[in-house]
């Protein structure tokens, strides 16, 4: 499933089969990833034709007559959607060709992300975005909410009013009022109805996505992790449930249990990383880390373990009222206080045991940006651990410099050692 | 045991040989960086050598850093100049708590712990304001020579405020103060003035004394003023303040190598 992954080259990318092929043949580099493949695991093989197997199976879906909803962010609730007969996909952008064209419309200070996205949507580049029958957005940051009221002159849109007070139970329920809403507008607009039961059996099959992938991130909690940051985050989907999906999720955490990467996992740095998420495309920071000598043992963000941390109450007597509660407590910086984030890194640090953490924010994300001040007083002044804060956007242009921090906090970290 | 420590920046190469015994600097080279950046290396280093073994190159292990390293192919391994110039400027200062490095495209502010270990760094992004690219520019646009920059800077009155966080507006900034009919010499101090100010909001607040400026930028002496009002703290000048750096990555490729 997940959580905000775009598609790079679309669905349509000539190398993805060939790589397939080539990867099956022998352990090899993969041109659009940067760590070596130790060892040849079906799992990893599966997920690098992701996009693909997501495409072919929203015309399979289509031509069954359900309906794709595109998401553009982890607070919407999938369950809703999945119980309404549709098909939620992911359609945040990664790519940084789209970024140019973005800019007619919006301005360049922007954050990339929003940009990207949209920019798919002008060169209409995104075939998911082209076959969506319906958007659902929130009111997440500004620079989304305004890009929203553009994207929705081309696409037909529902945005949910997202309240931003995480902790005050006046905010919950009017999130709980603004799904219920939410229901019956797609009740309406599919011409369906949304039994308890149908969101409970979608409740039970996410539940059952997000233990399986939480399972898959748990390994790296080994001292000996048996795979790369990197490969950990190939492995989810930008469309939730995909029955092929769930084979390869559960082969994952026994296929990978024991394997040995090179350099072993003991004799890197271990990285938490936090921060802004990495959309399908976008993920060069990741590489610059590992290749440098670092092993990113645990993302909090959205392509990482932010989703995956709590699950629905598959028996609760309302469900819809269990799903808001779940969503609402996803713990952005959209959120004032976000305390909860502050907590779930404390909570992370004691599992993954990470010896420095680096976060990511992508230019122009002011809310990230100005949350960071209190994430580095919590890394530094809490945990005792070394900060590395690392703003940037799609372009590779500032990949040396980028590295040279990265290596100097690896350098600082191993003389401290 | 002879080891050498290769600093190739974005303005000018530096070249420090030391001995294994005391980490004494036995010789030192400085050229213009260029195109060709390992072939300008490689002559430095011979130069370097030259005057103290005459009969031939040899040493016994070569570390580069800056962020040309990667091009200096014939070294034995790369460090960052973070790492490098902690070690270059705690071995001149020796207690240092806090180092500013402002060089061609860089700068950078250290912070070392009690342990004389690196604590943590920052340093500027994409932007080359804050760096010495900066002296350049306005010296260019002010026609003053970069060399006699802090003399005329001296008589400044008020100096100018120069807000742009980007070279290339700042650059146009100058050219609408010198329109508005300022001074050179305020706008000279106006820029020295600016440079402090991103260092400081580059510190966050955290600044503990001694605080010890090095890199190409600290041998312009208004510069280490300029800091000191900034930061509301007394800033020195390191000693060699544009060798710190292929110092430390001598006495890294010593203790490294060495043992």
């Amino acid at each position: 499933m997940a959580s905000c992954a775009g598609t790079l080259n679309g669905p349509y990318d000539s190398n993805d089969s060939a790589t397939q092929e080539n990867m099956q043949k022998t352990c090899c580099k993969d041109p659009a990833d940067t760590s070596v493949l130790f060892q040849n695991l079906a799992p990893l093989t599966w997920f690098k034709g992701m996009v693909q197997h997501c495409y072919d199976y929203a015309i399979a879906r289509k031509a069954a007559g359900a309906k794709i909803v595109g998401i553009l962010c982890e607070y919407t609730p999938r369950e809703i959607i999945m119980a309404a007969g549709g098909v939620p996909v992911c359609l945040c952008g990664g790519s940084l060709e789209m970024i140019g064209p973005a800019e007619e419309h919006l301005p360049p200070n922007l954050c990339p992300l929003i940009k990207s996205t949209y920019g798919y949507s002008l060169k209409k580049a995104n075939p998911f975005l082209e076959m969506a029958d319906l958007l659902i957005a929130e009111t997440t940051c500004d620079g989304k909410k305004k890009m929203y009221e553009l994207l929705s002159r081309r696409h037909p849109m529902y945005v949910v009013e997202l309240p931003h007070k995480s902790q005050d139970p006046g905010a919950l329920e009017h999130w709980v009022s603004e799904l219920r809403k939410l229901k019956k507008f797609l009740e309406e607009k599919f011409d369906v109805e949304i039994s308890n039961e149908k969101l409970r059996q979608a409740i039970s099959l996410m539940n059952r996505e997000r233990r399986l992938r939480q399972g898959i991130a748990d390994l790296m909690k080994s001292d000996e992790p048996p795979m790369t940051g990197r490969e950990l985050l190939e492995m989810k989907s930008l469309i939730s449930c995909v029955p092929d999906d769930f084979i390869w999720y559960e082969s994952a955490r026994k296929d990978f249990s024991g394997r040995k990467i090179d350099p072993p996992g003991r004799s890197r740095v271990r990285i938490l990383l936090t921060g802004a998420p990495f959309p399908h495309g976008a993920e060069r920071v990741v590489d610059i880390i590992e290749k440098s000598g670092g092993i990113i043992v645990c993302q909090e963000n959205c392509t990482g373990i932010k989703p995956l941390r709590d699950d629905v109450d598959e028996n609760a007597d309302d469900p819809l009222r269990a799903i808001a509660r779940k969503y609402y407590h996803l713990p952005c910086s959209v959120m004032t206080e976000n305390n909860e984030r502050m907590e779930l890194l404390r909570g992370l640090v004691k599992e993954y045991r990470p010896q420095g953490v680096v976060e990511l924010i992508w230019q122009a994300c002011l809310t990230y940006n100005v949350e960071s001040f209190r994430i580095r007083e919590l890394v530094s002044d809490e945990l005792n651990l070394p900060y590395l804060r690392i703003e940037t956007d799609f372009s590779q242009s500032d990949s040396a410099r980028i590295a040279l921090r990265v290596q100097a906090l690896l350098e600082t970290i191993s003389n401290r050692l | 045991m002879i080891y050498a420590g290769i600093d190739s920046g974005s303005r000018t190469v530096k070249v420090v040989a030391i001995d294994s015994d005391g980490f004494e600097i036995v010789s030192s080279a400085i050229v213009d960086q260029g195109v060709r950046q390992r072939e300008i290396a490689e002559g430095l280093l011979d130069k370097c050598l030259q005057k103290i073994r005459p009969s031939g190159r040899r040493v016994d292990g070569i570390v580069a850093t800056g962020y040309g390293r990667n091009a200096i192919t014939f070294a034995d391994a790369t460090v960052t100049e973070i790492t490098c110039q902690a070690r270059g400027v705690l071995a001149f200062h020796p207690g240092v708590r806090t180092i500013i490095d402002i060089g061609g495209q860089d700068s950078k502010l250290i912070r070392i712990g009690t342990d004389g270990c690196v604590r943590d760094f920052a340093m500027n992004d994409r932007c080359a304001a804050g760096t010495g690219r900066f002296l350049e520019v306005a010296a260019r646009k002010l026609e003053v020579d970069i060399d006699n920059m802090h003399n005329i800077a001296l008589e400044a009155t008020r100096p100018s405020c120069i807000s742009s966080m980007c070279v290339v507006f700042a650059e146009t900034e100058i050219i609408g103060l010198l329109a508005a009919g300022e001074a050179a010499p305020d706008i000279l101090a106006g820029v020295q003035k600016s440079i402090a100010l991103r260092l400081v909001s580059m510190a966050g607040g955290k600044v503990e004394e001694p605080v010890v400026f090095t890199g190409g930028v600290a041998l312009m002496p208004g510069m280490t003023g300029a800091l000191s009002s900034a930061f509301g703290k007394t800033a020195i000048t390191a000693r060699m303040p544009q060798l710190t750096g292929a110092y430390g990555a001598a006495i890294v490729a010593a203790k490294d190598m060495g043992r």
